[in-house]
Order: structure tokens, then C-alpha cells, then sequence
């Protein structure tokens, strides 16, 4: 392996692996990002919406306030328009799925509190909040479909009638022995742990909400949309095919988002109403989600339910998985990632970083009277995580071993990479054991396990617990095209243009929303081109201006985008030569591009980039014939060579205290050893890990979005719907390895998502051990304090029953 | 409508504004200083923390019309201001914003905290920001900024926590 192995390359100051500061960080650090918030138009009006209160029934009439009728508008006039505005339908080629029908505002059925049902227009979004208000919608109520196991085995009601259930699709993935062989497998396993296990519902939640601003230009017949958006050619593809206008016509630009993390993976309803709005009206318009909004009326993400049992020998060495989990997708099938995504991947994903001799999941993807899911940051990684992580320490406690050495008997070696697994994922490299190895010694287990022999002063109980993941990142058109969903990604594309002063611009049809794209694909740049990276200009975001992308999602940005930067550059460069063999009059093979500057081998003639670019473009008459006259401008486009993904990996290691009287859970020390390869810019991967981890760690603890009986949301403000604050999160020690991806431009992988996934099952492990001396276990997450105190009585309570029966 | 008597950012304001407009909305929509992003609209999560005479305040729970007669300063209205500038340059170096919309208001947030509170340990640093929620960084590189800044105007933070957290966490 080559992990830890000196770089190949100096290191570079400015280039690939250097912690260069970020480009972006001037304007957001004056307040000067340009936030959707922030953009007006000339005559530009607001919109707000009349939004369901219930979370199933029949729309019977929509009552429009006297004097305000030309300011409301419902799904009837949008469908009066030629072409009609259609519903939001994401087909899916996966025998068996289910559409749904979403239109933009409901039609004869609302599915969920918040679904839209009257766009209101007015000068301001205060008035428009009061026309809003005044909307009278007469419903028939329908039994509320809330929970999934309810929704699947006895529904109260059908949330899409013409279905005849409530399952938007069921799979079911097997891989190794089958059949009598598993079954005798299963007699013959020396440990077998059997749990039930729930995650939350949680809320996206980004500092920034969604928001929209359009307006139709009629100079070149187009339709401008600026939206808070992580893949805004997706989101053109959706607006085309709802409004029934070509994609040309359609120009989507996301400017400054403020954070994504899978919430604005998305076409929105709101964004079919407003691009139909502005040319009904011929005004532009806004519309800015409010924090009541994003919380009750938009999507969630990550519901799931396990009921799962691990087979393992006697050393708690895995052999088999047994699964069914139930995924709650809510009411609708968002597009374009589908309601199927998350069951499908927890299909395929559960076995981890195992090797095991038989596994069988079956899915069901249930559709409740609850906002739709969305692939938040992780996606199923995090639920997945919990439950394999949880049962694995589960079944080391059952083999009496230490849940690390359970692992370490279990996981892929490093020389048997790379490894093809038994759900067919092909595993690119890594040392996951090192990676256990590192972090037991870094959080120094045998030094908790020696604390835990003495009762803590204050009362508290102290637990140790690790997991650890891959996080298969930048998968493409080989993992994607069997879903047929509306987005399959294929070649990711750069536009590289050098400007006659010789600076660079980038154009990619990616977004940056926090990941700091304009910094490390400038790196990038200068790793290839040696032009300053403060001379490197990125555009991003805008279907106007950039290639085709299937935009950022699946921490595929640095692969991808990054792989397509450096064609592009490499390109350049290929130009740049060509240009410059032609002006020195030398052989193409003695002229050398170093340092940003273009010289011939024996040094006698030398330009800079600027001064060569002035030359191609303002001093033509120089250039002899026969110089290549595409000039200085070109597409790179970009595959990994191997295109089922890039495997980052981590083991996640806490230490916890837990108040047995409070359950309150304090985290004591927190440990990441984390592989993502090659680092484009160590302070970035850094960030990422960093922000991934507190939002894991509101998995873990905080985060919950609860819903009553009725379908209502009982969390509709930030006071409700805990997010993890400076007091709530720790400053993880984080350590690196480094094993290069064989398949990628530079080794690296992609590793935006992972600090998100395990902080669930490591934290769970740690306050089970934590627990052990009370006999209680957590399957739930969060492990809210009510959780805790629930968990230690039910274990007080089965105690106090065993004694009972003993003393009778 | 009310008009209203008010200094922004150092400029003497008359204004006239709707009893119900708060005093982001009224800075952003009627004054186009966009700098003040809007989190949550109910004094939860901070990024609109701006100063009213001198004090960090949110701007989403407070009114345009109570601020007659007070001084208003905004992320637009720090340039000379030599602890928001050591504090700028540390939020680049530490990594201490992402997608940059917290950005405002956690500067605001931190300048009071280094100026009111110098040599402050990370614990308390920590709890001074809990008013102030970020999504994308984790809160690292921001503690960290906080403390470089200190540890530049000669007042180093105190000791700081390694890997321990530093305090009690707040149940949900």
C-alpha cells in the first residue's frame, strides 16, 4: 500500500496540496456574498404561499379573497396556460417503482402540512404573507398516514390512491451463499444479534434557506432563474419538462447558496410556480423559503427502520447479514434523485467495509403523509452506519471480544484491494484496519477501559465506542444508469478560456455552495498550468455559461470537476506550446511550460502567459501560419478512469460521559482517522470533516423532527429543532492517512459527506458502553436525554421484573 | 407608516417604515444593506446579528420602529475597525466560514467577544457563541480565529480544552 508514502511531487505552495486561503472568503467576510436574498430586480414583486394545514385531505374549493383575485393564483390557472404546467413525476426504471404525482400546487389532494395549494403575489412579501393569510381552502380530511410500519402493514389510508398501497418500491439484494446454504449458515454461527433500530427524521437545515427569483427575458426569449440550487442544470431539465418549454429557453443560475448539504438537490414547486408567474404577469418575482417553511412544508431527509441480525463465529468475526429496513420516503418522489434512492443504496450498501459469506436486505421505500426525503449529507450512510456499527459491537460483546478486534476480523484487507464486495461495490483502496489501529491508540482505549473500573465522582458513566464507514464518492454513469432516474452522470466537462491578459477563466457546470470550489479547482489549475491561483477565475453555477453537470452532490466535486479542470488545463497547455514553438519558431518539443511561463529548451526565448495571450489576441499579425487556430480556448472533459467511485474511509473514536439521572451525554474526547487520498487542499478537508462531524453529532444527539398522530409537525422553529451549537460540538482531533485512488487525476477521493456518517454509531457505541453496567442499550437515534432515561428504565424495569420472578 | 430617526453605519437616517418591519428587513430592503443575512426570523440562529449602540443585537426579533435615536452598525459599517480586521484575516486563515451566510453575524458575534471579553478561555468563548448557529464548519475554525485574534492583541485566550469539550452540554 502506499499510504504515508513520500508525495511523488514537492509539495506545493499553491497547488495540489497546499492550504492555500480561500478566494471566496473576501466577499463573504464583507458581507457582500450575493445570496438570492439579496438580488432585486427592477419591478420586481413577492410572493408567498397558502400552504396546507392538514397532512391528508381533499381539496373540495379554493376561495380567493375578494379585491385580490388577480394576486392569487392555484393550480387551475396554471394548468389554464398553453403549454398546462404539468406535475413533478421522477419515473424510475427499477421494476416495481411507483411515481407520484406532484403538482406544483396541490390539486385534489394535499399529502402533507405545508404542501403548497395558492401562489399569492404583492408588492411586498409582507402583503403578499397577508393575501396569503386571507386564502380560504376547504378540505375534506383523510386519515393521516404518519408512521412507516403503520403505512406498510396497516395504513390508516392510501396516500397516492391509485397505487393500492403505500410502497413507492421494494428491493431486495442478496449476495453470497443462498438459500439451505444460508440457512445452515445461520444454525451453525456461533454469535447471532438480532435489533430493531430506528434513526430520526431530521431537517437539512442550512443557515440559508431556498429562495427564487425569475424573470423571462424578452430580448432572448429565455427565462432567468436565479435559485438556491446544488445542481441548477438539473434543475433547468425539471423546469423544461414541467412547463413544457425547451431547455434552451431556460437559463438557471445559482449564485451564493448558503449551504446545501442535499436540501437544494432539488426541482422545487415553488420554482415551477415562479417561472410560470413571471411571464404570466411579466414582472419578475421572488420568493424567499422562510425558516417556518423550510421546517415544516419542505423536505426532510433520513427516517429509516431496521430490523436486522448479524451472524457471527466466536471471535465476533462477521458472517452474515439478514436485513429488513423500512425507509419513510413521505409523500412524494422528489426529483430527480427519487423516493427509491435512499432504500436502494441501503440495500446495497449495509455490508460497509465487510467481508462476510452471505447478506440479504430487503427494502420498502413507504410513502406517508409527511414531507418527501432527500439524500442529506451521506445520504443512507449515516442510518446504514448505525445499524451495521451498532450490531457489530453488539455481536463483539456476544463473542466477549473488543468490538475493535470484532472489526479487524472482519474488514478488507489492504492487499486485497482492489476489492469487489458481496454486494458487487468495488472497493479503489484503503487500509481500513490501520485506519481502527490508529484510532484505538489515538483515543487510547485501554486508558478509558482503566477509568471505567472506578465509580466517576460525579456520578456519571463513561463509555468508549468507535465505528467506521466508506463513503463511495464521484460514482457515475456505471452505478447510476440502472436507477433511470432524471440524472445520470456521465463525463463531467471544464470550459478553460485565457483572457488576452492572460488570466484564466474556469467554467464548470458544478456548484460551490461551502466547499470552496473556487479556490482548489484554481489549484488545480495552477498544478497543471503554474498560472497564479489568484489569476484563476471560476464560474460556476450558471446553465448560461457552463457545461452540462449534474451539479454537486455526492462529494463528487473534487473527482469530477477537479479531473475535468485539469483536461481543460492540460489542453491549454498543449496550446500555449503551440503558440509559443510557432512565435519562437522552434519545434513544438523544445518549447517547455514551467512556472506559468512558456520558454524554448534552450532558453533563449521566454513569455509569459499574459504576454503570450496578448500576442494570440491583440498582435495576430505575429502568429505565422500553420499555429493551431482554435486558440485559447478549450473544452476538457473528464471520466474517472474507473467510474464506480472513489472510497474514502474513517473510524470515528469518542469517549462519552453519561448522567444516569439527566441522560445528558457529554462527549469527552473524539477521535477521526480519516483516508479521502490525495488532498487537494488539507485546510478544506480539514472543514469538511470538521462541519461533517456537527452534523453527525446532531444526528447522534439533538436533531429530531417529530410529528404527532395528525401528520403535524411539532417542530416549526429553530428553538424546536435542535441544531448542534460552538457549546454542543467538540473540536475532533482529526488524523490523515493517505492511500491515493488508483482511478482519479491526482489520487484524490471524494470525502465531503463522511464526517456526517458515523458520529450516529460511534456515539451509539460509546453510550451503550457507557450503559452496560445497567443493562441498557439505545437502538434509537438521537439519544436525546429522553431517550437515555427511557432506555436506563426499561433496563430498571426488565431488572426489577427478573428479580421479581426470583423472589416468587 | 412611522418615520423613524436613526444612525446606519454612521449616516444620520430618516426613514419611513411600516410598525411591522424588522429592522433587517428595513436594512435590507429599504436601506440595500444585503449584509445582514436572515437565518430564522425568530432570534434563533444569529446570522443577523448586528450592533445597536455597540452591542451585539438581533436584528430579525427587533423592530425598525424601536430603534428612533440609536446607532445602528452592520457588517457594512467595521472597515477601519481594527479588531474586525485582525478578525477578518483570522476567519480566512482558520477556516472559519464555508458558504460564508452565518458569516455577518458570527463576526459581529466574535468582535464582541474579543473586545469585551479578552483572554477569555475556549470554554467560554464556546458559550458566548451558542447565540450564533453554524452549519457548514463545525465551529473549529471559528473558536480558533477567536482565540488567534486574542492571543495577537496580547491577550491569549486561556487554557485551551485539546480534545475535551468544555462545557456541560445543553439537553434538548
Amino acid at each position: 500500500m502506499d499510504h504515508d508514502i513520500a508525495r511523488a511531487r514537492p509539495l506545493s505552495t499553491t497547488g495540489v496540496g497546499a492550504s492555500l486561503p480561500r478566494k471566496e472568503d473576501r466577499r463573504f467576510l464583507a458581507g457582500e456574498g450575493e445570496f438570492v436574498g439579496n438580488i432585486k430586480l427592477p419591478g420586481m414583486l413577492h410572493v408567498a404561499f397558502a400552504r396546507s394545514a392538514v397532512a391528508h385531505g381533499r381539496v373540495l374549493a379554493i376561495h380567493k379573497p375578494a379585491g385580490f383575485e388577480g394576486a392569487v393564483f392555484t393550480m387551475a390557472d396554471l394548468e389554464a396556460g398553453s403549454p398546462p404546467v404539468g406535475p413533478i413525476r421522477v419515473l424510475s426504471s427499477l421494476p416495481g417503482f411507483k411515481p407520484s404525482s406532484q403538482w406544483p400546487l396541490a390539486r385534489d389532494k394535499v399529502r402533507q402540512v405545508g404542501e403548497p395549494i395558492a401562489m399569492c403575489v404583492a408588492a411586498t412579501r409582507a402583503e403578499a404573507e397577508d393575501i396569503a393569510d386571507a386564502v380560504v381552502v376547504d378540505i375534506e380530511d383523510l386519515p393521516a398516514v404518519v408512521d412507516m410500519l403503520q403505512a406498510r402493514d396497516a395504513p390508516p389510508a392510501l396516500v397516492h390512491e391509485e397505487w393500492g398501497d403505500n410502497i413507492f418500491l421494494e428491493t431486495l439484494v442478496e449476495g453470497g451463499l443462498k438459500g439451505d446454504e444460508f440457512e445452515a449458515l445461520k444454525g451453525s454461527a456461533a454469535v447471532k444479534v438480532h435489533r430493531r433500530l430506528r434513526t430520526a427524521r431530521q431537517s437539512m437545515a442550512p443557515m440559508e434557506g431556498r429562495g427564487v427569483v425569475c424573470t423571462w427575458n424578452t430580448r432572448l426569449d429565455q427565462l432567468e432563474m436565479y435559485t438556491a440550487a446544488q445542481m441548477p442544470h438539473i434543475n433547468r431539465a425539471g423546469l423544461s419538462e414541467t412547463l413544457g418549454i425547451d431547455q434552451a429557453s431556460i437559463r438557471v443560475i445559482a449564485p451564493d447558496v448558503g449551504g446545501g448539504f442535499g436540501y437544494k438537490g432539488i426541482l422545487l414547486p415553488e420554482e415551477i410556480c415562479l417561472a410560470w408567474l413571471t411571464r404570466h404577469i411579466g414582472r419578475p418575482v421572488k420568493w424567499i423559503e422562510d425558516r417556518r417553511e423550510q421546517l415544516i412544508a419542505n423536505t426532510n431527509c433520513r427516517e429509516h427502520h431496521y430490523d436486522i441480525t448479524v451472524y457471527a463465529d466466536a471471535r465476533g468475526r462477521l458472517l452474515a447479514i439478514d436485513c429488513d429496513s423500512v425507509i419513510d420516503s413521505g409523500a412524494y418522489s422528489s426529483y430527480p434523485f427519487s423516493a427509491c434512492l435512499e432504500a436502494a443504496q441501503v440495500g446495497s450498501i449495509l455490508p460497509g467495509p465487510y467481508k462476510m459469506e452471505a447478506f440479504r436486505c430487503r427494502t420498502w421505500s413507504v410513502s406517508t403523509n409527511k414531507p418527501p426525503i432527500l439524500p442529506y449529507r451521506g445520504v443512507a450512510r449515516a442510518g446504514v452506519c448505525f445499524a451495521i456499527e451498532t450490531l457489530i459491537d453488539a455481536a463483539a460483546l456476544a463473542a466477549g471480544v473488543e468490538p475493535h478486534e470484532a472489526r479487524l476480523a472482519s474488514l478488507i484487507e489492504p492487499d486485497e484491494m482492489p476489492y469487489d464486495n458481496i454486494t458487487r461495490k468495488h472497493f479503489d483502496s484503503g487500509d481500513y484496519p490501520e485506519a481502527i489501529r490508529r484510532a484505538m491508540e489515538a483515543i487510547d482505549l485501554p486508558a478509558w477501559r482503566a477509568r471505567q473500573g472506578t465509580p466517576e465522582p460525579d456520578g456519571r458513566l463513561i463509555g468508549v465506542g468507535h465505528a467506521v464507514f466508506c463513503e463511495q464518492a464521484a460514482h457515475g454513469t456505471s452505478v447510476y444508469y440502472g436507477w433511470g432516474i432524471p440524472m445520470v452522470p456521465g463525463h463531467e466537462q471544464c470550459g478553460a478560456r485565457m483572457t488576452p491578459d492572460g488570466r484564466l477563466e474556469l467554467r464548470i457546470g458544478a456548484q460551490s455552495h461551502g466547499q470552496s470550489l473556487e479556490t482548489t479547482l484554481a489549484q488545480v489549475a495552477n498544478e497543471i498550468l503554474g498560472i497564479d491561483p489568484a489569476h484563476v477565475r471560476l464560474v460556476h453555477g450558471d446553465t448560461g455559461v457552463t457545461p452540462y453537470s449534474t451539479g454537486t452532490w455526492g462529494s463528487r466535486s473534487m473527482v469530477m470537476s477537479g479531473g475535468a479542470v485539469a483536461e481543460a488545463c492540460t489542453l491549454m497547455v498543449e496550446r500555449v506550446r503551440d503558440i509559443a514553438a510557432h512565435l519562437f519558431q522552434v519545434p513544438l518539443d523544445q518549447v517547455v511550460l514551467a512556472q506559468g511561463r512558456v520558454s524554448d529548451r534552450a532558453g533563449v526565448q521566454s513569455l509569459t502567459l499574459a504576454e503570450l495571450a496578448h500576442v494570440w489576441y491583440r498582435q495576430p499579425q505575429r502568429l505565422p501560419p500553420g499555429v493551431n487556430p482554435a486558440g485559447l480556448e478549450v473544452i476538457g472533459g473528464y471520466k474517472a478512469r474507473v467510474d464506480t467511485g472513489t472510497f474514502s474511509y474513517a473510524c470515528h473514536a469518542v469517549a462519552v460521559a453519561v448522567d444516569p439521572g439527566t441522560g445528558a451525554v457529554e462527549l469527552l474526547d473524539y477521535v477521526i482517522v480519516e483516508d479521502a487520498g490525495t488532498l487537494v487542499n488539507p485546510m478544506v478537508v480539514d472543514g469538511q470533516i470538521y462541519g461533517g462531524t456537527a452534523q453527525g453529532i446532531g444526528t447522534a444527539l439533538f436533531e429530531e423532527m417529530r410529528y404527532d398522530s395528525q401528520g403535524q409537525p411539532l417542530a416549526s422553529t429553530l428553538a424546536d429543532y435542535m441544531l448542534p451549537g460552538a457549546t454542543e460540538v467538540p473540536a475532533p482531533r482529526i488524523i490523515h492517512m493517505e492511500t491515493r485512488s488508483p482511478y482519479t487525476t491526482f489520487g484524490q477521493k471524494g470525502m465531503g459527506e463522511g464526517g456526517a456518517i458515523a458520529p450516529g454509531a460511534a456515539i451509539a457505541n460509546a453510550v451503550n458502553d457507557a450503559l452496560r453496567p445497567l443493562g441498557a442499550e439505545l437502538t434509537e437515534l438521537p439519544m436525546s436525554p429522553r431517550r437515555v432515561m427511557a432506555a436506563i428504565a426499561a433496563a430498571g424495569s426488565a431488572a426489577g421484573a427478573v428479580a421479581g420472578r426470583g423472589a416468587a | 407608516m412611522t418615520t423613524i430617526r436613526l444612525t446606519v453605519n454612521g449616516q444620520p437616517i430618516e426613514a419611513e417604515v411600516q410598525p411591522r418591519t424588522h429592522l433587517a428587513d428595513f436594512l435590507r430592503e429599504q436601506q440595500l444593506l444585503t449584509g445582514t443575512n436572515l437565518g430564522c426570523e425568530h432570534g434563533i440562529c444569529g446570522a443577523c446579528t448586528l450592533e445597536i449602540d455597540g452591542a451585539p443585537a438581533r436584528s430579525c426579533i427587533t423592530y425598525a420602529i424601536d430603534c428612533e435615536g440609536a446607532s445602528i452598525r452592520t457588517i457594512e459599517g467595521f472597515d477601519g475597525d481594527a479588531p474586525m480586521a485582525a478578525l477578518r484575516a483570522a476567519f480566512s486563515t482558520e477556516h472559519a466560514l464555508q458558504c460564508g451566510y452565518c458569516t455577518p453575524g458570527m463576526l459581529v458575534t466574535a468582535r464582541d467577544i474579543v473586545t469585551r471579553l479578552p483572554g477569555a478561555p475556549e470554554a467560554r468563548i464556546r458559550k458566548e457563541l451558542s447565540g450564533n448557529l453554524c452549519r457548514c464548519t463545525g465551529y473549529a475554525g471559528i473558536v480558533r480565529a477567536i482565540r488567534a485574534v486574542m492571543a495577537q492583541s496580547g491577550t491569549p485566550s486561556g487554557p485551551g480544552l485539546a480534545s475535551v469539550r468544555p462545557v456541560a452540554p445543553t439537553a434538548p
